[in-house]
């Protein structure tokens, strides 16, 4: 008997265009992942023009042997064209539940140009947020993986002398970049560190279809094809 | 709720106003950084913002500053206000184990559940007026089914003690202001009278944030500074570090 065919969907890049009459374009996804399943939702990143309002909720329903692997990302628009983060909204909400109602992941992440401080201001020079989440007894390995690398890559940036300013307090503002041009952190969440999100926030689109292009690849056996393979190039 | 009750035949308006002078003394406090509740072994994810460099020169620290008051706001406020409107140990439970599963943030995470530990403690044997404070601590610690989060905690025992959740949110905002800046100090960012015109600067913008993110519902919560998750979750890259988080 041959093995299972993993299902796919693929769906079109999502781009947002600017708000009309103040409306909000949302998006709803609900998913039930059964035992020893896995369920991989690796889209391609939203962008939101200029003015433009968006909002995503994702709910997802587990037990402690499914298996979830979730990209969720977000460019600043089109800055190529200089646009950079001059959305009105965006806001996006992964909930995961595990056996029923049990609340294990419950994320809501919102830019909002109306913030105390404006979007471009916090992002900084980074054109990009992302989101990875792994959960499941089948992804431990890749989660451990997935860890030290991140740990290794930080870690080198942070050693580095131009970021030791204990003492040193310039009032200048500084000049040219000194931030690495990808920068990411893991933390594990849920019983027994059942599931770990990454956090990445980088200048590029590329990089980050670099990042999980290299770090997805494991997922190949499960999924028949290598993540984002064809993605971004 | 904390009545207070006397017996000295003086009338009821005359006990209402020492109750709530009584009240002030209390919120001062909690407030000060005396109590030994461990704050100030938290950055907010400022040490690590120094480290990669996001924040250089006391513009960027007033920056920073100003998106740790949004998202605490924004993150956390519901779970003060919830825990302390209505001031009930298996309400809290409930919100302590949704507060586990919103706070993404492995770092931000144990933080919280450090802080209001030792928040609880202090509570339990200062305000023996409220014994369930020390039952609820007894009934719960190494149960494992709780993680004693600071947001409610604080919002609980404010209720049990009589603050309203205006004042309660108020408070929950100016212990976050009060922390990161004495988080700068420690981290040589700015003088302490520099430190102190700062906080006096930010005032208006701490309660502007309070307004805005306050008396919400859990369901609510959101954080809206992922660029401060992603570099305060790098703390625990650090090579070499002054602070828990």
């Amino acid at each position: 008997m041959a093995a299972p065919q993993p299902l796919q969907r693929k769906l079109p890049p999502r781009q947002v265009y600017k708000s009309v009459d103040s409306k909000c374009s949302a998006q709803f996804l609900e998913a039930r992942v059964g035992r020893n399943a896995l369920l991989a939702v690796i889209p391609d990143p939203v962008t939101c023009f200029s003015t433009a309002k968006y909002s995503q909720m994702q709910l997802f329903r587990v037990h402690s042997d499914s298996n979830l692997v979730i990209v969720d990302w977000v460019t600043s628009g089109r800055h190529e064209s200089g646009e950079r983060w001059e959305f009105d909204l965006y806001k996006s909400t992964n909930h995961i539940y595990l056996d029923g109602d049990q609340p294990l992941f419950l994320d809501s992440v919102l830019l909002d140009k109306r913030s105390g401080t404006s979007i471009a201001e916090q992002m900084q020079e980074y054109q990009v947020m992302a989101m990875v989440i792994i959960s499941g007894p089948k992804l431990k390995d890749l989660r451990c993986q997935l860890q030290e690398e991140v740990k290794q890559m930080m870690s080198r940036h942070l050693r580095s002398p131009n970021t030791n300013t204990s003492h040193h307090v310039r009032s200048e503002p500084r000049h040219g970049p000194t931030r690495p041009l990808l920068i990411a952190s893991c933390s594990t969440f849920g019983p027994q560190a059942l599931g770990m999100v990454v956090r990445i926030a980088a200048v590029t689109t590329e990089s980050v279809y670099m990042f999980l292009r290299h770090h997805l690849t494991t997922l190949k056996p499960f999924l028949g094809a290598s993540p984002y393979c064809q993605a971004g190039r | 709720m904390v009545k207070l009750t006397f017996d000295d035949g003086a009338t009821d308006g005359m006990h209402e106003q020492l109750g709530s002078e009584l009240l002030q003394w209390r919120q001062w406090q909690l407030l000060d950084s005396v109590l030994p509740t461990g704050g100030f072994a938290h950055s907010y994810g400022l040490e690590a913002a120094i480290q990669t460099t996001f924040v250089t020169n006391p513009i960027d620290l007033k920056s920073y500053i100003v998106q740790v008051l949004e998202n605490t706001g924004s993150l956390l406020l519901p779970f003060v206000y919830c825990a302390c409107k209505s001031p009930d140990i298996v309400a809290w439970s409930k919100l302590d184990r949704l507060l586990e599963a919103t706070l993404t943030n492995e770092v931000s995470r144990k933080a919280s559940a450090s802080q209001g530990s030792a928040l609880l403690r202090v509570a339990a044997s200062v305000y023996l007026e409220v014994p369930s404070l020390k039952e609820m601590r007894d009934k719960f610690l190494g149960s494992g089914s709780v993680y004693f989060h600071h947001a409610p905690i604080f919002g609980l025992i404010c209720g049990f003690l009589g603050f309203d959740s205006s004042t309660t949110q108020r408070m929950y905002m100016f212990m976050a202001m009060r922390d990161v800046i004495s988080a700068a100090t420690r981290l040589n960012l700015v003088g302490p009278l520099g430190a102190s015109v700062l906080q006096h600067q930010l005032a208006l913008v701490a309660e502007e944030m309070m307004k805005k993110w306050m008396d919400r519902p859990v369901d609510e919560a959101c954080q809206v500074a992922p660029m401060l998750d992603v570099v305060q979750g790098c703390h625990q890259y650090l090579f070499s570090r002054l602070f828990c988080s």
